[in-house]
């Protein structure tokens, strides 16, 4: 179960969006399969892989930390060395490329960590598109070294001031545009979630993840016991599963945000939290953090790219399947394991991607050293150095901070400066 | 009075307040309404401009709950019973207490029919059927950007009212009644399917050119946005309201 059945994984999926949005689904959807067939399409698409994105991403033997934890070899695969520092590039540059043959010059897309409007920024400056962001201002505010790489990639960052102000907001707000927009523009949706086809879609381009992996894998002959992934919208673990998927092994594993505890509004845990129900919001059914009248609750987790209330449709059919198994990582844990990765192996996981690891630190004791596990490392943690510094390093950082204002404020013509030196 | 247009006008229930809200829903009547189309607010109103997603938000800011809405609903039909009240709202709201459930409270709240635009007509998830149970129409949303196919398929799919979005986008802007406007809903009419048409209707000279080919002409960002412009008086909020309905009715001249 692979492609979705006409739009459905199981009893998830769909299509349940307004009147207005259901011509350009449908004509994506028309464009999507075409292209794919496309033997130039693909050829395209592989040599800006290679060349731009940087393809194929190294699958890294932890030596150090395996012997640490004493069990199962963990491996790493690094696609946080994909240029612009996370897997959400593998998806962007597709979609860009897809809305290019599609004729549309004009692209819209939501981000909520921001590492999905980098990506698609770059991939409309590589490839020559108009681009436009919708972030909450929630997000704007917290996430300043993403908004001004937009911005130098030639991005309109629009700041949303609806609802909570965060990515479920801007998701609206870029339907919304779409709605007005259809002829000249593609949203490009950041995750394997959505109203068909995206889930296909956002699959389909980062499945060269698994791809990847499976290949490595094969070539060391690794007897691999679990992959395993962090999900937020669930599109690089979609990606990294994918072509596992229909194959009896190895065990994949979820790891969704666990925050700072089981409380409602305290997590975003949609597959193993208590506060999950069957839903249809967004535009697809599948699984939500909403209250009992269907009212999107508010949800939490240190890592800005695993907060959001729903899942990919996929991920939650095959949860139900039992074919994906689902837990989670608390916020301490994923700053623990940032920790634990890069002084033994010299790797700084994106927040995201740790929530992965420290299921990792977890689950390779109770392995035999025969066993490998692979970690995917959707992103690397640059990105995150205002959230773990204040952590790991308060005054120091705190120093930083002062000093630099102090050094914005007395010196006007510091840019200028920097020009001339 | 001059010829009167059958004018369904839109309103957020519990915006800005309950009272408020009611005052509203009198200015209407007394300005001439034939349906209310009330929506319940939700977290995530994705079909919404920003003068109707800002009320909704407004309002559950209270803690407003789908049973507080449902009791709005309640006490205009028992105030109003010769309007008929439509319940708009998102598939969310619907879907998660089950739709079975859902249109049995609906219907004993005196609503007589729904409009629930993320639940198109073909995946409905039950609630046509749901609707009919328990004497209620659900009233489906086409879009002029459907395709002919899918048009007809609508038009032919016998439902007894058909509510038409005159323009691609979303609600609150402006709005222009062009040939494809009308030729647009006498596709839709094709069926035998009465239509509602709306979306960006502001001024009675809109309402004008479409009445004759609709059975009502919806109205629903220039009421929200006189209400917020007017929430800080009862009385200046009742005549703006109603000025604006009667100017929509065609019965100010
Ligand atoms: C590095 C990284 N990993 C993971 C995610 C979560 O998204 P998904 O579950 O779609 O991969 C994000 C989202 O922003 C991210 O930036």
């Amino acid at each position: 179960m692979s492609f979705s059945d006409n739009g459905f994984f199981g009893q998830f999926g769909g299509k349940y969006v307004a009147e207005v949005l259901r011509r350009p689904l449908d004509e994506l959807e028309i464009a999507f399969k075409e292209a794919m067939a496309d033997p130039s399409f693909l050829e395209e698409l592989q040599q800006i892989q290679r060349d731009y994105i940087g393809r194929e991403t190294p699958l890294l033997h932890a030596e150090t930390a395996s012997k640490i934890l004493g069990g199962a070899q963990i491996y790493i695969k690094l696609e946080g060395l994909a240029n612009t520092g996370a897997h959400k590039i593998n998806n962007a540059i597709g979609q860009c490329l897809l809305a290019k043959r599609m004729g549309k010059k004009r692209i819209i897309a939501e981000t909520g960590a921001g590492q999905h409007g980098v990506a698609t920024a770059a991939a409309c400056a590589k490839l020559g598109l108009d681009c436009t962001v919708y972030m909450g201002e929630v997000d704007v505010r917290r996430q300043q070294p993403n908004v001004a790489a937009m911005e130098l990639y030639g991005a309109k960052v629009h700041s949303v001031t609806s609802g909570s102000r965060t990515l479920k907001d801007a998701v609206n707000e870029a339907m919304r545009d779409w709605a007005a927009n259809p002829d000249t523009t593609h949203y490009v949706l950041g995750s394997a979630l959505g109203p068909a086809p995206f889930p296909d879609i956002v699959r389909e381009f980062q499945s060269v993840i698994g791809k990847e992996v499976k290949r490595q894998a094969e070539e060391r002959h690794l007897d691999v016991e679990a992959l395993i992934a962090c999900v937020g919208g669930g599109s690089n673990s979609i990606g990294f599963f994918s072509p596992f998927i229909d194959e009896p092994g190895p065990r994949l594993i979820g790891v969704e945000a666990g925050g700072i505890g089981p409380g409602i509004g305290e997590n975003a845990s949609r597959m193993t939290g208590n506060a999950s129900r069957d839903g249809i919001l967004q535009g697809y059914k599948s699984r939500f953090l909403i209250d009992e009248d269907g009212q999107a609750l508010s949800t939490r987790s240190i890592s800005a790219g695993l907060d959001y209330c729903g899942i990919g449709p996929q991920l939650a059919a095959l949860g139900k399947s039992g074919r994906v198994e689902f837990t989670s990582a608390l916020d301490k844990e994923a700053l623990e394991a940032v920790k634990f990765f890069a002084k033994n192996e010299g790797v700084l996981f994106a927040l995201e991607s740790a929530h992965a690891g420290a299921e990792a630190i977890k689950l390779a004791p109770t392995l035999s050293p025969e066993k490998a596990i692979i970690v995917n490392m959707s992103g690397r943690g640059d990105k995150d150095v205002f959230i773990t510094s204040p952590v790991f390093r308060p005054e120091k950082w705190l120093d930083f901070l002062h000093a630099e204002i102090e050094r914005l404020e007395s010196d006007k013509d510091i840019h200028e400066a920097k020009i001339m030196e | 009075m001059e010829q009167k247009i059958n004018l369904m006008s839109h309103l957020v229930a519990g915006y800005p307040t309950d009272e408020l809200a009611f005052t509203a829903a009198k200015a209407l009547v007394d300005g001439g309404a034939a349906i209310l189309e009330i929506q319940l607010p939700f977290s995530d109103p994705s079909a919404d401009g920003p003068a109707i997603q800002g009320a909704c938000n407004e309002v559950l800011k209270r803690g407003y709950r789908t049973k507080d809405g449902l009791a709005f609903i309640k006490r205009i039909h028992e105030a109003f019973p010769q309007v008929s009240i439509y319940l708009m709202s998102y598939g969310s709201l619907v879907y998660t207490p089950g739709i079975k459930n859902f249109c049995s409270r609906a219907a004993s709240s005196g609503v007589n029919g729904m409009i629930i635009p993320d639940l198109p007509f073909d995946y409905d998830e039950g609630l046509t059927a749901a609707c009919k149970e328990n004497g209620m129409v659900n009233i489906p949303v086409a879009a002029p950007s459907m395709s002919p196919q899918r048009l007809e398929k609508l038009a032919g799919a016998g439902f007894p009212y058909v509510y038409a979005a005159l323009r691609t986008g979303i609600t609150g802007t402006d709005t222009r009644i062009s040939e494809e406007t009308i030729s647009f809903i006498e596709k839709l009419r094709k069926g035998g399917s009465r239509i509602y048409g709306g979306f960006g209707i502001s001024s009675g000279k809109q309402s004008a050119a479409l009445s004759g080919h609709v059975e009502a002409v919806v109205a629903g960002s220039v009421f929200v946005r006189l209400i917020t412009e007017n929430a800080s008086s009862e009385e200046a909020l009742y005549q703006a309201v109603k000025n604006k309905a009667l100017e929509l009715t065609g019965c100010n001249k």
